[in-house]
């Protein structure tokens, strides 16, 4: 079992590695850069503060150059500064990754509490009325886009009941009521895909348990149906819920670019967006390191609790 | 036990020797067979591939349905709600929201298709190599696509899309980059199996080289996860140029993408309504039919799933 | 006799697969399939292989078509070294041997028609196109029993024998010497069987083939070889002709595979002759004689020293101390 987390390890951040290889590469070999950008703004420059500005930001150096000093900053826990701005990107990111994982963690919150006991019905009305109503639900859930979903609430809660978002965001321990009136919203639209595809997943494993041979065991051992389902059935379908929140993570994530953007909230996903356009770089790698590593992790955790829940291999010793 | 004649007309003249229900006459193809049979057990399925090809007809049409030119601006005519001169009423330069609609199918069908057509072949190209031939060829493959697929879909594409500036060849080139390690998972993975099969040991037996085997016996049975996946690539594909554009690094204005349509409505949402709904709409719609189609592929391949 | 006049030579074949443990994946021990087989096939002659399931002779067949690569040993074909060939010179060697599989329903890539599946190989070796091909494979075809009709059709549309006589038509289709049948008939129903063997039978003499026959079923061993090998956990203990070795078997294992078979004469007396215990692993083999844990008649020789091959009789070889 040891070995089993170990070995995910290893690969978990050799997987890091590469994803920050092809980004750091990819930028460069990207025509435009901050320089130009920048200075674009200041009207005509000479070509000696250009290269002056470009050799503070050490742009001049070969590419691969850039990346192993870049590497080794962070390491050291350095991811250096804003070539826009000039602030460190740590104190940026400080700032911005509780607000993002704020909003992914409620999301997951409200699609589990939606998702599973639909999916559950849906699984026990197998056939009836209820289990097409709820599969409708989920695949129409699925197909709508979330920012669309986010500014149809905004529309129309505005429209119906004259409500609108508060416009400052202040944390969750600053205020807590003016945090949650401007994040619940992100977190619902986000919700609605993830808990679709909860139910569709909770449904198709709960099904597929509750017909195994092993259910039929504990049914004939005369358990009531409700033991049978919670009990039983249900504890070896949430292992596929798991893994499903780990895939699904990715496009969560994704989700709070567009959405941070349209309920204007300060986290990770309206950086990214910012910085991407300004050419940024060391701000976008460090976005795409947190961004790459918390789906890294998230899947790490799930391969881990699969780990344990599988006793197979939690007593293996060594692998054949 | 008599000896016959090697020559087929003696041996069945054997007493009891029966001919097989299945020897029917030969379709004409494989294909054909399996479409009717998917039409006949999929109807939400097929309804939802009838969809999807009216709104491609829809699309190639527009310039003939549509009422009013896609850029046309109508002056005295803006912000107005639906009414019967401008079935989905207008936008904040007075163009109709209808015949935008239309034409904006053809960018989000066009994404659509040419990223899972490019997808698919890259996807394959790269999982067939790395199942086959397995060894530090796959091992490399498959390290540079996890290192891809780590980073979430939408921002690997922002990424890719806004560094390069905005334009629809942009947007396509991102989607696929994002696209292609899933498809290439999933080859790999089928191909892995079918190098096990006996029919690609009697390939070998006969000499056949690696791309035969690859491309004559791999590829063709792998045809059912691939359409499945494709479908569902085809509404993410939508969703995605759509997200971009509304970002405003994806399809640039005045192209009447249906994310672009959204993004300019963001200013004027509580006075008009409609310019919310209807793109929108367009594109939920979209992509649920290509969600359903999806499922039903993939019911109709496994039909072990419980419906 | 002169090396020339052997169309196929197997010597000392040897296939260990290494068991894995460890993240490193150290080698903890061998799977001996295949322990040092030697034998010859002349042109238009039947070698039949049988043995138990697990006793190495699919895995031998494979070395002879060098599907697999042997861990020792070298195949001959007409004298040249399979082993030592460049990938060109094998694929010219392939037109000349060619096999046919157990399972019907695997060996035929469901998602290609009989004129695909019988024109791969013509294909692959340039050997016609267009109308020339076409006639080539309807040919086949009437040769092996099926019609011209069958052309487009795929294979769940046939029965197993028929999609067994397709797997034939293919392997013919290069004009190949040598056709290796590994378990060839064994998935058949026991009338479609006959037909098959019928079939080969016919085709070895109208097309002058050989055959290296693998089975484990002495019946239909017996009925379609002319020599047999008798194998037991990857050697071969007892080599004769068939009638040879189906009127004296020598080898105690040969024996008490013998009285296993079903005699249809039931005025027939006949001992059955019980092994002791289940065939050891591949991967942990007794020592000495390896069949002498299960053998009636072992001696304490038995234990330490494995018996050679020796002639004992013309044409009759055995390994065991007895002789």
């Amino acid at each position: 079992m040891f070995e089993y987390i170990v070995r995910r390890i290893v690969y978990g951040l050799l997987i890091l590695l590469v994803m920050t290889v092809f980004t750091f590469v990819v930028m460069r070999l990207v025509p435009g850069d901050v320089v130009t950008l920048q200075l674009a703004q200041a009207g005509v420059v000479s070509e000696e503060q250009m290269a002056a500005l470009k050799s503070e930001m050490g742009l001049d150096k070969p590419v691969w150059q850039q990346l192993l000093i870049w590497l080794k900053g962070a390491l050291q826990g350095d991811l250096g500064n804003s070539l826009w701005s000039q602030q460190p990107v740590m104190d940026m990111i400080a700032k911005r990754l509780p607000v993002t994982l704020e909003l992914v963690g409620l999301s997951v919150i409200l699609s589990l509490l939606v998702g599973i006991p639909l999916g559950v019905v849906a699984a026990v009305k197998h056939g009836k009325w209820a289990d097409q109503l709820i599969r409708v639900t989920a695949i129409t859930g699925l197909s709508i886009p979330n920012f669309w979903l986010g500014l149809l609430i905004i529309t129309f809660l505005s429209l119906w009941f004259g409500w609108i978002p508060p416009i400052a965001y202040r944390t969750f321990l600053e205020d807590p009521v003016v945090n949650l009136q401007k994040m619940i919203l992100p977190a619902l639209a986000l919700a609605v895909t993830l808990s679709a595809s909860t139910i569709r997943m909770t449904r198709s494993a709960l099904l597929e348990v509750l017909h195994s041979d092993f259910i039929r065991t504990v049914r004939a051992k005369g358990a009531s149906e409700r033991i049978v389902i919670y009990k039983h059935a249900l504890r070896n379908s949430l292992i596929s819920v798991v893994t499903l929140v780990g895939l699904q993570i990715g496009i969560l994530l994704g989700g709070t670019v567009v959405l941070e953007y349209i309920f204007s909230i300060p986290g990770m996903g309206s950086l990214i967006f910012e910085t991407v356009s300004k050419r940024d770089y060391p701000v976008v790698q460090a976005c795409v390191l947190i961004y790459g590593g918390m789906f890294i992790l998230v899947n790490l955790l799930v391969d881990i609790t699969y780990g344990w829940i599988d006793p197979r291999i939690r007593h293996q010793s060594s692998k054949a | 036990m008599k000896r016959k004649d090697v020559n087929g007309v003696a041996e069945l003249s054997q007493p009891g020797l029966q001919l097989p229900a299945a020897q029917r006459a030969a379709p004409r193809s494989l294909f054909w067979d399996e479409c009717k049979r998917f039409v006949r057990t999929q109807p939400t399925g097929a309804l939802s591939l009838l969809f999807i090809l009216l709104m491609t007809v829809t699309a190639l049409l527009s310039p003939v349905l549509a009422p009013y030119e896609p850029d046309a601006q109508y002056r005295e005519s803006i912000m107005v709600g639906p009414n019967a001169d401008f079935w989905m009423g207008t936008d904040d330069l007075g163009r109709d929201v209808f015949s935008r609609i239309l034409y904006g199918a053809r960018i989000s069908l066009y994404v659509g298709l040419v990223t899972v057509v490019l997808s698919v072949i890259f996807g394959t190209l790269l999982g067939v190599v790395s199942g086959y031939f397995g060894g530090i060829v796959d091992m490399v493959i498959q390290r540079v696509m996890d290192g891809i697929m780590a980073i979430p879909a939408l921002i690997l594409a922002l990424f890719i899309a806004a560094l390069l500036g905005p334009d629809t060849k942009h947007v396509i080139l991102a989607l696929v980059v994002v696209e292609t390690p899933r498809f290439a998972r999933i080859v790999r993975g089928e191909m892995l199996k079918i190098r096990e099969t006996t029919y690609v040991e009697a390939a070998k037996a006969m000499g056949a080289r690696a791309w035969r085997i690859m491309l004559r016996h791999g590829v063709p049975n792998m045809v059912a996860p691939l359409t499945v996946l494709a479908s569902l690539a085809f509404g993410g594909a939508i969703i995605a140029e759509a997200s971009l554009s509304f970002l405003g690094i994806g399809t640039p204005p005045p192209n009447p993408s249906w994310g672009l349509m959204l993004s300019g409505a963001t200013r004027y949402m509580e006075n008009a309504p409609w310019l919310v709904v209807f793109p929108g709409l367009a594109l939920s719609l979209s992509v649920l039919a290509f969600n359903l189609l999806g499922d039903a592929l993939r019911d109709y391949f496994d039909p072990r799933l419980p419906s | 006799m002169a090396e020339a006049s052997w169309l196929l030579e197997a010597n000392g074949l040897k296939k260990y697969f290494p068991i894995t443990k460890g993240i490193f994946s150290r080698p903890a021990g061998y799977v001996k399939a295949v322990d040092g087989v030697s034998f010859r096939i002349r042109p238009g002659e039947t070698l039949g292989l049988v043995g138990e399931s697990g006793c190495g002779k699919s895995t031998t067949g494979r070395m002879v078509l060098h599907l697999i690569r042997p861990t020792e040993g070298t195949v001959l074909y007409k004298g040249q070294d399979l082993g030592q060939m460049g990938a060109q010179q094998m694929r010219e060697i392939r037109k000349r041997m060619q096999m046919i599989f157990q399972d019907p329903f695997s060996s035929l890539n469901p998602r290609m028609t009989v004129t695909e599946i019988i024109g791969e190989p013509l294909a692959i070796h340039r050997l016609s196109s267009g109308r020339e091909k076409k006639e080539r494979i309807a040919e086949l075809l009437e040769l092996v029993g099926l019609s011209k009709r069958d052309m487009g059709k795929y294979p769940h549309q046939f029965s197993g024998g028929q999609r067994q006589r397709i797997g034939i038509a293919r392997a013919l289709a290069t004009n190949p010497e040598l056709v290796v049948c590994d378990e060839a008939v064994s998935a058949l129903d026991v009338s479609v069987q006959a037909q098959v063997l019928n079939l080969l039978k016919e085709l070895q003499e109208r097309l002058h083939l050989s055959y290296l026959f693998i089975s484990h079923d002495l019946n239909v061993v017996k009925y379609i070889s002319d020599r047999i090998c008798v194998m037991y956990l990857g050697e071969i203990v007892e080599e004769a002709d068939s009638e040879a070795l189906f009127g004296k078997p020598l080898h105690p294992y040969t024996q008490a595979l013998f009285s296993a078979v079903p005699n249809p004469d039931p005025m027939a007396r006949k001992e059955r002759i019980l092994l002791k215990g289940e065939a050891p692993s591949a991967a942990d083999l007794p020592s000495g004689c390896k069949f002498h844990p299960r053998c009636p008649k072992a001696m304490e020789r038995c234990k330490t020293e494995a018996p050679a091959l020796r002639e004992v009789a013309s044409g009759h070889q055995v390994a065991c101390h007895l002789y």
